[in-house]
């Protein structure tokens, strides 16, 4: 079969205009695509701003070069590896139950990492640079060299493992499933190598990062899972899929357990025994607001009604996932930030009149427009998909 | 084939910033706050008055530590951070993506962002401007009125910075990190 022939055979829906704006005209709808279309003005605007202003437009300094649109690519390469391995427990692991939202969690995160991209090509100074030097220049010691290159290898494991899956074509889905989340787990680990390999920034550096991510990333797949379907059956869950959430919310249950575990431990670690640079900064981190929202909104509210209800009660989930993916980004943020709150200490007069205990931050307005914008392209791609793809028929997959 | 590095006698700065000025001035250096490869550390007078420990009030002049196992290197995704012949530490800014990670990874907070360029920028020891026509001399030691920088090669055993690290003490900035600094501050 020729390549043409086999891109013939793919099922897709046809699409127009007009088919995609026929829509149930309820007010949630309404109000998604008032949102949807709102979030892509912002991130339009805030490209043109930074287009014409470079990075001048974002509050990153020399004290604290990375700023929200970092944060914001890691929250969508978080989501993405997440919702791969959800995707995985189905068409990979040949868990039955989980077979049914193995389509949809491989389109989601085929969305959310083209969404991080979208982000991260107007962080990054000069894009086309890195795609070029990347492959003729490769900087192997370089956690930021693997975590690119690797994602983009995922990427297109990904899109393979789609195409099979849309293909019922199991055998295949699941040699390229395998291989993209390996390689998937393998970029996102480097993604916390990325922080865990600075040295200067006593606070980050070490094995926590590379392995949290991975937690995380899990913790993150099952909310946008809960998400996902939420919206697909407006909360009125079909038998199997009651059953699929109930055992997600458990392993959910069971995740932000432990995550709560790894972050007691990493501040009890940090904080004990004063050592400069890193105890005074996690107890700034426990003073700061931020941290709270990611703990209260992506640790307590979730564990709390998974353990209230054993996992049973998946509407509620439901709107413990929209809580916890406001967590997600609050720890994204918090992860960037908090790297970079101590000052390097050089004793530098001429940038400051006196020297700055902790180095401030706030995003600009184009690093906010941008960051929405990331999340109005990330909807509108998985809302094109609802309509290209039949991504429900997952269950009725059979071995090809 | 050289190997570069520097000594400081930073007892004998006098913090009258000849040596920045001098670095703006030779490698056009945008103006700025933020935009220096050079700077003067100010350790302020510690204790109250009348008890003021005066020893405590120091100057401690810097710059990138053209580390010989410098982080900013490492973690350089396009090799855009490279080692030249003389094992100074430069950015080519062609290959320069701005991603920022080597200001991040830089303990020294020795590098910043070029605006012309839109590329990292730092200190190249005056590689452009001295080191490539022969002069074995930088702008910020040149210029300095107490002779705080000696200037010179690490591997000629007769090089005024060789004898001066024979003969005196001296202490690196945060070598505790591995990085193998080759700024020496003399004691």
């Amino acid at each position: 079969m020729s390549i043409k022939e086999f891109i013939t055979t793919i099922p897709v829906n046809k699409v127009s205009i007009k088919s995609l704006l026929s829509f149930e005209k309820n007010s949630v709808n309404i109000l998604l695509a008032v949102i949807i279309v709102a979030f892509l003005a912002m991130f339009a605007i805030g490209v043109g701003i930074y287009l014409m202003h470079g990075h001048h437009a974002y509050n990153v300094t020399r004290e604290h070069p990375w700023g929200l649109l970092i944060a914001v690519y890691i929250f969508f390469v978080v989501s993405s590896t997440g919702l791969c391995i959800v995707g995985s427990l189905g068409d990979v692991f040949g868990f039955k139950d989980y077979m049914e939202i193995s389509k949809r969690a491989i389109f989601g995160s085929i969305v959310t990492i083209l969404a991080g991209f979208a982000v991260i090509a107007v962080e990054i100074g000069h894009p086309v640079t890195m795609m070029i030097y990347n492959v003729l220049t490769p900087g192997l010691t370089s956690a930021i060299w693997w975590m690119g290159t690797l994602y983009g290898l995922y990427l297109t494991f990904m899109i393979i493992e789609f195409v099979f899956l849309l293909k019922n074509n199991m055998k295949y889905a699941r040699i390229a499933g395998i291989t993209g989340l390996l390689v998937g787990l393998a970029a996102h680990s480097n993604l916390g190598g990325v922080f865990g390999f600075l040295n200067a920034r006593t606070i980050s550096n070490g094995v926590f990062y590379p392995t949290y991510f991975i937690l995380t990333a899990f913790i993150t797949g099952i909310f946008l899972a809960f998400i996902m379907y939420g919206f697909r059956y407006r909360l009125n869950f079909t038998q199997s899929g009651t059953k699929l959430l109930t055992n997600l919310a458990k392993i959910q249950g069971l995740l932000i357990s432990i995550l709560i575990f790894f972050v007691t431990w990493k501040m009890l670690t940090d904080i004990y025994g004063g050592m400069p640079n890193r105890s005074e900064v996690a107890i700034h981190i426990l003073q700061s607001p931020t941290f709270w929202a990611e703990v209260i909104l992506a640790m307590v509210i979730p564990l709390f009604i998974i353990l209230k209800s054993g996992g049973r009660s998946v509407k509620a989930m439901f709107w413990a996932s929209l809580s916890g993916m406001v967590g997600i980004f609050f720890m994204r943020y918090n992860l960037v930030h908090d790297t970079q709150l101590k000052p390097l200490q050089m004793m530098k007069l001429t940038e400051y009149q006196l020297a700055p205990t902790w180095v401030e931050y706030f995003p600009s307005s184009t690093e906010i427009m941008i960051s929405l914008g990331g999340l109005g392209l990330c909807m509108f791609m998985y809302y094109i998909g609802t309509k290209l793809f039949n991504l429900d028929d997952g269950h009725a997959l059979k071995e090809g | 084939m050289a190997r570069y590095g520097m000594a400081l006698d930073y007892k004998k700065c006098i913090n009258c910033k000849a040596c920045e000025t001098a670095c703006k001035e030779e490698n056009g250096i945008l103006l700025g706050a933020d935009k220096h490869r050079i700077w003067v550390g100010v350790k302020e007078v510690e204790g109250e008055f009348p008890l003021l420990s005066i020893a405590s009030q120091t100057f401690y002049p810097s710059q990138c530590q053209h580390c010989d196992a410098a982080p900013c290197q490492e973690v350089c995704p396009t090799n855009a951070t490279y080692y030249d012949e003389n094992g100074v530490v430069q950015v080519d800014p062609d290959k320069c993506i701005l991603c920022s990670y080597c200001i991040n990874a830089c303990p020294y907070d020795a590098r910043y962002v070029d605006d012309r360029t839109m590329t990292v920028d730092k200190c190249t020891f005056c590689s452009d401007t001295r080191l490539s026509r022969g002069e074995v001399t930088t702008a910020c030691q040149n210029t300095c009125p107490t002779k705080v920088r000696i200037f010179g090669d690490l591997d000629d055993p007769n090089s005024e910075i060789s004898q001066v690290l024979r003969e005196r003490e001296y202490f690196t900035l945060k070598s505790h990190l591995g990085t193998q600094p080759k700024l020496f501050y003399l004691i």
